[in-house]
């Protein structure tokens, strides 16, 4: 701007040629020096290469059918079997808790007004709309169930207006919202012998994606607080706490997950009342929890100590008391620094879910093994399955650290 | 806040006795014994050091002494956390890095405290921030960031957060050391007006100018120990300290 109103001197000149647009970019990138010229020529036919014969295998080669068999089993298991629901059709129960989902992240792009929710709601609802087009048999995959797919669509809307036109639409209803959507569907898939129509399914018939991604969302969700609570307990100045703290924290980090998982079913009931009501779900759920808190908890940990020590200084000047201070200054702060890491931790939790077969549960990796050991005549679309099952693990990763950076862009952490 | 009415009739707002600090082993303050009057601006100024930073720190128990006395508006320090809350809701303080919180806009840095300690409602917080931020000179930035506002203009916003608090005591550690010139005379305007506005003041900087033109009493420190302390006239004119006469020929 100043070089403008400056009547003196040169006027600017536009750069040589060799530092603009893509001769530029692609003779600073690519083809600086010799070598790494080569090195990209060397490059190029070696992606050139794996990509024709990725292509033709994927497309010509490959016999997908093994998916298009195992179908909803890879979304729910032996959820909807016999041996899980006697005598009735229990599909309905997931579907109707994926609609919940929908709903809320209707209720979210309803109170945000459009940018990342919306983009993410409209995305998820009319993925899951497209599974209603199937070209499955109708005895095979029925009305009603592509109905129920087909509602994600209008749920994500009920949920838009419901934020917008009710008093439901605050962040803070709709966090609520969530909750209380989250024990819904463990109650739905659940049922109990006092709920008419929900007649129980016991947790060891739940399966598929299903099961990592209650594992997954039940996991995260607590794992959140309980890491801020061991982090804060850490740096605490009593010693005591400060200890069961450390203790607590290096346990978990230094023991295999599957570990954990193994001694669940041992050491968790330990730490119930007999009658409390209890099954390997929640067991698996209670160590995976914790195991991913103890990492969360170093993570939030190291985002505190990074802080300026002049914010608190300041904070603690104007008489805010240190709870105050952790909470309104600190916290977010250091929060804000180490989402990567938490994501990162997010995404591990997630993929660690599988390890639940340890425990005999048919999570979607152990569902499609048992699948192939089952029917030996599928024993050669092995990799089409499990490439297949990395796309899916892919697929929900990807969109976590997606909006992670955007979310991150929203803070502004580059600004500091 | 009305506290200092009922201080005994003394109208000495700060009081020290024999204060010492220790760092470990690090002997940082001596036996500072001193008192501030009510609405005086006192200018501390010494080497590199000397003990100056820590020993406004203590005023408002940033750091805590280990001996002696400190009675600021009529309440001693003491390790009672309700004092040292009382206190630092009546004692505002202006840092050399100026520690705005980069999370919330200026508005929201002002009014934080006075919402979250003094429970002021939020509508009566955002006028108090206005007025203030109108006081010191800036206007129409209230939803910037901090870091998008320049240093000067952040120092004077960080005066504006401590000013909202309403305290009776501003205490200010360089408050211009990490400014540019241009931006260090705007932010001694602002600490010209307020003490005229009658605010007690105790200021550490080496900003001669504003000491002599400002200052009602200057304190030398030196290795943890006050000196010299007396009127700039008397300071500039005829110190009486060799320590203080060499630190000023080096100075100014
Ligand atoms: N947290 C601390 N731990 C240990 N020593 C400290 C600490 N803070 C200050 N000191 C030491 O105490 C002495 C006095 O420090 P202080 O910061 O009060 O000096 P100062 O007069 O403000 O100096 P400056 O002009 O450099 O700011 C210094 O020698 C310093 O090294
Ligand atoms: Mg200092």
């Amino acid at each position: 701007m100043a070089a403008e109103v400056r009547p003196v001197g040169n006027p600017p000149l536009p750069p040589p040629i060799l530092e603009r647009g893509v001769i530029g970019w692609m003779h600073a990138n690519l083809f600086s020096t010799w070598f790494s010229g080569a090195l990209t020529a060397v490059s190029c036919l070696v992606i050139g290469a794996a990509a024709i014969f990725g292509i033709n295998w994927i497309l010509f080669n490959a016999d997908w059918s093994v998916i298009a068999t195992l179908g909803g089993q890879l979304v729910i298991g032996q959820y909807n079997t016999e041996l899980a629901c006697p005598g009735q059709n229990c599909f309905w129960r997931p579907q109707v808790s994926v609609l919940l989902v929908t709903l809320i992240l209707g209720m979210m792009w309803g109170l945000a007004g459009g940018g990342l929710p919306k983009r993410m709601g409209i995305a998820v609802a009319v993925i899951l709309s497209a599974f209603a087009l199937l070209p499955y048999s109708f005895e095979r995959m029925g009305m009603d169930v592509r109905l129920l797919l087909g509602a994600n669509i209008p749920a994500l809307g009920i949920g838009w207006a419901i934020a917008r036109y009710t008093p439901l639409g605050t962040s803070r209803n709709v966090a609520l919202s969530a909750v209380v959507v989250f024990v819904a569907i463990l109650l739905l898939v659940r049922g109990g012998p006092a709920i008419p129509g929900l007649e129980p399914v016991s947790v060891r018939h739940w399966g598929g994606l299903m099961l990592n991604l209650i594992l997954a969302v039940g996991g995260i969700a607590f794992s959140f607080p309980i890491g801020i609570a061991l982090a804060l307990g850490r740096r605490s100045s009593l010693p005591v706490v400060k200890l069961l703290c450390v203790v607590f924290i290096e346990v978990f980090r230094g023991v295999p997950l599957i570990t954990l998982l193994f001694m669940s079913q041992v050491l968790v009931p330990l730490a119930f009342p007999e009658n409390f009501p209890q099954n390997s779900l929640f067991r698996a759920a209670i160590v995976i929890t914790l195991f991913s808190s103890a990492y969360m908890a170093e993570n939030i940990r190291g985002g505190l100590q990074a802080l300026h020590p002049g914010q608190a200084e300041a904070a603690r000047a104007l008489g805010l008391p240190s709870w105050q201070t952790m909470l309104f200054i600190s916290l977010p702060q250091a929060i804000r620094n180490v989402i990567p890491a938490i994501v990162g931790q997010f995404i591990a939790l997630f993929k660690d879910t599988s390890l639940v077969y340890i425990i005999g549960m048919l999570d979607v990796v152990e569902i499609s093994r048992a699948f192939i050991q089952g029917n030996p005549e599928y024993l050669a679309s092995t990799k089409e399955l499990f490439l297949f099952l990395g796309l899916v693990f892919w697929v929900f990763t990807y969109s976590m650290s997606y909006v992670s950076r955007r979310v991150e862009e929203n803070l502004g952490v580059g600004r500091r | 806040m009305e506290a200092q009415e009922t201080n005994n009739g003394s109208e000495d707002i700060i009081i020290c006795r024999d204060v010492h600090k220790w760092y470990g082993s690090f002997h940082a303050l001596r036996g500072i014994t001193t008192s501030i009057g009510k609405a005086q601006v006192v200018v501390v100024f010494g080497p590199s050091g000397s003990g100056k930073s820590t020993f406004i720190r203590t005023i408002n128990r940033l750091e805590e002494h280990q001996r002696g006395q400190i009675i600021v508006d009529g309440i001693e320090l003491t390790n009672d956390v309700r004092n040292i809350d009382a206190i630092r809701r009546d004692v505002g303080m202006v840092f050399q890095s100026f520690n705005l919180f980069p999370h919330l806009t200026v508005m929201d840095n002002i009014i934080l405290a006075p919402m979250k300690v003094r429970k002021m409602p939020r509508d009566e917080a955002r006028q108090v921030a206005l007025d203030l931020l109108d006081r010191v000179g800036i206007t129409e930035q209230s939803e910037k960031y901090p870091t998008q506002l320049s240093g000067g203009q952040q120092q004077r916003v960080a005066i504006a957060r401590a000013l909202a608090m309403q305290p009776n005591i501003m205490l200010f550690d360089e408050p211009t050391s990490a400014l540019d010139p241009e931006m260090i005379k705007e932010v001694l305007e602002v600490m010209k007006e307020l003490a005229s506005s009658g605010m007690t003041m105790v200021v550490v900087s080496h900003e001669m100018g504003f000491a002599r033109e400002v200052a009602d009493r200057m304190m030398m420190f030196d290795q943890g120990s006050i000196v010299e302390d007396g009127s700039p006239e008397q300071i500039f004119e005829n110190p009486q300290s060799d320590r203080t006469k060499l630190f000023l020929s080096q100075i100014l």
